[in-house]
């Protein structure tokens, strides 16, 4: 497996500025600045189409931005593809579980290692890696009494756990949540913020949440920015966000 | 009973050689969604590579490696040259490019090598074990055992390897593929090549059992029923169909075919019921598209056409 990158504690792992992204004439994203440092869960919150996973998308890979910068460690993220962000230790986790119709749970953990090591893999010990991967990930996940069962036919909050697994496995310095808790129970969800704060003290990465559920967002996150027609109103702690009138008046006083 | 074993070894070593052909038909069909037509081409090529380095004095163990190195890049350059800039193209467009590509390379070997058929260099000792009564030649065991080494060697490569797993993901959903980090136009590439290696080699194996020439490019018309009886995604069904075939064909050529004869010349004036044996995979494929048309191990609806 490759070697992390060198990220120091407290140093400002991503500096992204000016990400503005049009399409045809609507300007999804318009000057979205956000930073987030090593061992820091940065909530990103805002209405629906307020460009959130949009942003996301610019960052990963998805999409590629009419402006902007995202500097990581130094190096320009956007432009680049999924499979090189990922070399450079950057995840994502998906809203919607793409369908996989052939592979297990555990499949889907270890394309997460696979991907980052390459192929340089080709002929490592498959038994070893596997049994790493149920301990370390699946356990804490609740999913290794899933293992071996194809992914399609398994719940959602259980797919989502299995997606957040695999970029996990992929040993990330920076990783891009695109609502985690989404369409999950609140138990279910609890459990998975803290999962999700478990996995940022374990690997000190720097985690990016997009997130609707503020429950979950004020009880998980360090640092919060609030997005509304594309770019950043907010951006402060949680008990700040709160009280913000404007943040209020565009999100938190909205219904639904 | 003699005959029968005899029949069913014979028709194993060919039936081993066709499940390699179609698992890389199998394999390229599940990563590109296109139905290969020059796989019989592969198989050709491969075939006379391995003869020029034979012929060049390499020691056959050498001489199959690099043709079937040399098959991995005809392999990738096709993916690259041909297949990719007709990425937006409808499917059936590129499946006519494959057909195109098979006929090409006929008409290039025809130009270098001729048209006779060409006595292959032995690779395989020369001689013949009998056991229990039944007489089989090395060329065919080793042949035999060679391929299905290979074709299980590949489908355990397929299920557990890291490389094997992005393949099986890009096949499944290349768009999620693309999307979590995988190289797929690098998985695909490399499909094509390890399916040309693979259709090099049995290429090369068939010219051992029957000698080299043109018409080796024919064995991808035999693959197809092949494939479409084990169901056009499913590698393991491409194994077993193709050993189901090998000896049926063998039945059909050593046992079938004498006593149809028989009965037919001493009740009417046919003499002859000519080549049964090819027409079988055929029979087996209008029979197989008319009861079970995702084929034996194939999914319902899992076509992506």
């Amino acid at each position: 497996m490759a070697a992390p990158l060198p990220a120091e504690a407290g140093a400002v792992a991503l500096t992204a500025q000016n990400v503005t992204i049009r399409f045809g004439g609507v300007v999804a994203v318009a000057g979205m600045a956000l930073d987030a440092t090593p061992g820091e869960i940065v909530g990103l919150i805002g209405p629906n189409g307020a460009g959130k996973t949009t942003f996301v998308n610019c960052i990963c890979g998805t999409y590629r931005p009419n402006a902007g910068t995202a500097l990581w460690l130094g190096r320009e993220l956007l432009g680049l593809s999924p499979h090189a962000l990922l070399k450079l230790g950057v995840a994502r986790t998906f809203q919607n579980v793409a369908s996989l119709h052939d592979l297990t749970v555990l499949d889907i953990a270890k394309l997460g290692a696979a991907v980052r090591a390459g192929s340089g893999g080709f002929f490592a010990s498959e038994k070893a890696l596997e049994a790493e991967l149920t301990e370390t990930l699946l356990r804490p996940l609740h999913l290794a009494d899933v293992a071996h069962t194809p992914i399609q036919t398994l719940p959602y909050g259980r797919r989502k756990a299995a997606d957040l697994a695999r970029a996990l496995a992929a040993q990330p310095q920076l990783l891009l949540l695109d609502e985690p808790v989404a369409g999950l129970t609140s138990q279910e969800g609890m459990a998975m913020a803290a999962v999700i704060r478990g996995v940022r003290d374990r690997f000190g990465c720097a985690v990016i949440m997009v997130e609707h559920k503020m429950d979950v967002v004020m009880s998980t996150c360090d640092r919060i920015a609030v997005m509304a027609a594309g770019s950043k109103i907010f951006e402060g702690l949680p008990e700040e966000v709160q009280s913000d009138a404007e943040v209020q008046r565009v999100y938190l006083g909205e219904p639904g | 009973m003699t005959l029968a074993l005899q029949l069913a070894v014979a028709g194993l070593a060919t039936g081993s050689v066709y499940a390699l052909i179609a698992l890389g038909i199998v394999l390229i069909y599940k990563c590109s969604g296109v139905v290969n037509f020059a796989q019989g081409a592969y198989a050709m090529l491969g075939a006379y590579a391995s003869y020029v380095l034979l012929s060049a004095g390499l020691p056959a163990v050498l001489a199959v490696l690099a043709s079937m190195g040399v098959m991995a890049g005809v392999g990738a350059l096709t993916e690259r040259l041909v297949l990719r800039p007709m990425l937006k193209a409808p499917v059936v467009a590129v499946m006519m490019v494959t057909l195109g590509l098979l006929i090409c390379a006929r008409a290039a070997c025809l130009a270098v090598f001729g048209p006779d058929q060409i006595a292959f260099p032995p690779v395989f000792p020369e001689g013949a074990v009998s056991a229990g009564g039944i007489f089989v030649t090395y060329n065919y065991i080793a042949a035999g055992i060679l391929a299905a080494v290979l074709s299980l060697g590949f489908l355990l490569f397929y299920a557990r390897t890291p490389m094997g797993l992005m393949q099986r993901c890009a096949a499944d959903n290349s768009r999620a593929a693309l999307a979590i980090g995988i190289h797929v136009s690098n998985q695909v590439s490399a499909a094509w090549a390890m399916s040309a290696a693979l259709a090099g080699l049995a290429g090369t194996l068939l010219a051992t059992l029957n000698g080299l020439s043109l018409g080796l490019a024919d064995i991808g018309m035999v693959a197809f029923p092949v494939v479409v009886v084990g169901g056009l995604s499913s590698l393991e069904g491409a194994l077993v169909a193709g050993l189901v075939l090998g000896v049926l064909q063998s039945f059909t050529d050593g046992l079938l075919t004498p006593a149809l004869e028989d009965v037919l010349r001493a009740n009417t004036g046919i003499y002859s019921v000519g080549a049964l044996q090819q027409v079988l995979p055929y029979a087996l494929l209008v029979l197989m598209l008319l009861l079970r048309p995702q084929g034996l191990f194939g999914r319902r609806g899992a076509e992506r056409i």
